[in-house]
């Protein structure tokens, strides 16, 4: 990565080849929506050979940092939509709505197990369930507070309440397991 | 959102929990987003927020994106033109620098044995045994393969997963020779079975080329007879005798 800083094409080429399908992964998840997906992958790729220089070796791994910007940026385009009712419409009709797999595992079982430490696994297990279930959800599938409580079937103090307290418990629980460097 | 009350400190981590969870309502996100971009505590605290949840996110199942979008980046970014790399590669050709080799290198080596390449191994030799170079992008998936036969003067390029090339562009084949600039092969189509002239019998025009390339070049294939758009495909030449 810190190669990408001096215009290294063959490091930004691995780096691609290495990175590109769990990125492209989460994007597809979150968006449901291949040819977009393809879009953030792209920003994201380009971005990062333009600002490479910024990345914060010392805080966490470069795979980590790529995640968050295209979450990130996934997260933007879907709130976007929110804003955009003509869009969404649009969206909605193109008939590039991505299929995910059936046998995917329940977004409890994915942040579970995409939890990269055991500390971090533990800290997402001692979470309510409802807690747990709202942020896995959000997480994985991108939902906001109006469609998770459409989705858990609950009123939305609820779901925020669970947020507010499931996130201040994790923070806790990650950063006194010295999981953020800082 | 006022954030100037005492518990702000908590209020802030709380914005950017769930700003980079993802559940804030849109008009909310856009507004924190604006404060972040001047107030450097806020943008710190989304920062780790961030950090703290991708290390969740490895468990998204991984899906391979399909060829285009590197094309895109790499046409976007111009990779493969010396231009590109300012400080570092600045007077170097991108055909004779390292870095180029070392990433076909790589791939031709993945590519090998993702075909088989290698079942044609000694004693096992047909009686025809073409000469063959499996190009690929950085991906490593096979776009196109390059077949050639001792004596004729004709490679035989097969396209199993080049991208749609973008209109206004052209795919250009070249034969990478040691020690020397890349020399054109023309302009290939982006699907099926094109045949490309050789300019001598294939043991002699491919003696001393142990690669070739595929350019994205303007419509026609570059017209100063040397590359000037990104590398697409690379694949090292397979010998089997």
């Amino acid at each position: 990565m810190a190669k990408t800083a001096l215009g290294d094409e063959a490091a930004f080429a691995e780096l691609y080849k290495q990175t590109s399908a769990h990125l492209y992964g989460i994007a597809v998840r979150i968006l449901r929506d291949g040819a977009a997906a393809e879009e953030i992958l792209q920003e994201a790729f380009v971005s990062v050979w333009h600002h490479a220089g910024s990345y914060e070796a010392a805080r966490s791994h470069p795979s980590t940092w790529l995640a968050a910007i295209v979450r990130n940026r996934c997260l933007d385009q879907l709130r976007r939509r929110e804003l955009d009712t003509v869009t969404l419409t649009a969206d909605d009709d193109d008939g590039r709505e991505f299929v995910l797999p059936s046998t995917d595992p329940t977004p409890v079982e994915m942040l579970l197990a995409g939890a990269e430490a055991q500390s971090v696994r533990d800290c997402v297990d001692q979470l309510d369930a409802g807690p747990k279930q709202a942020i896995a959800l959000a997480f994985y599938q991108g939902l906001s507070h109006a469609e998770l409580a459409r989705h858990m079937r609950q009123p939305l103090g609820t779901i925020k309440s669970w947020l507010r307290r499931g996130l201040e418990r994790l923070k806790g629980c990650l950063d006194r397991a010295g999981y953020l460097r800082n | 959102m006022n954030l100037s009350r005492p518990d702000r400190l908590q209020r802030l981590d709380a914005l950017a929990a769930e700003y980079a969870l993802g559940t804030l309502p849109a008009r909310t996100r856009l507004r924190l987003a604006r404060v972040a971009q001047v107030d450097a505590a806020v943008a710190a605290a989304i920062r780790d927020w961030e950090l703290r949840l991708a290390s969740m996110a490895d468990a998204a199942a991984p899906v391979t994106p399909p060829p285009r979008v590197w094309l895109a980046i790499a046409a976007r970014l111009g990779l493969g033109l010396a231009s590109a790399a300012p400080s570092v590669h600045a007077n170097v050709p991108w055909w004779s620098r390292l870095a180029f080799w070392r990433s076909f290198a790589l791939t031709s080596f993945a590519l090998a044995m993702a075909f088989g390449v290698t079942l044609f191994g000694p004693g096992m030799r047909a009686p025809e045994q073409p000469i063959v170079a499996v190009l690929a992008g950085p991906d490593a998936r096979p776009a196109l393969i390059a077949t050639m036969l001792r004596g004729e003067r004709t490679v035989t390029v097969k396209v199993v997963g080049a991208a749609t090339v973008p209109a206004g562009k052209s795919l250009e084949l070249w034969l990478l020779p040691k020690d020397l600039p890349p020399k054109s092969l023309g302009v290939i189509s982006d699907s099926g079975l094109v045949h490309v002239a050789l300019p001598a019998p294939t043991e002699v025009a491919l003696a001393n080329v142990p690669a070739l390339a595929v350019t994205l070049e303007r419509a026609g294939g570059s017209p100063t007879g040397a590359p000037q758009g990104p590398v697409l495909y690379t694949g090292k030449v397979e010998r089997f005798d």
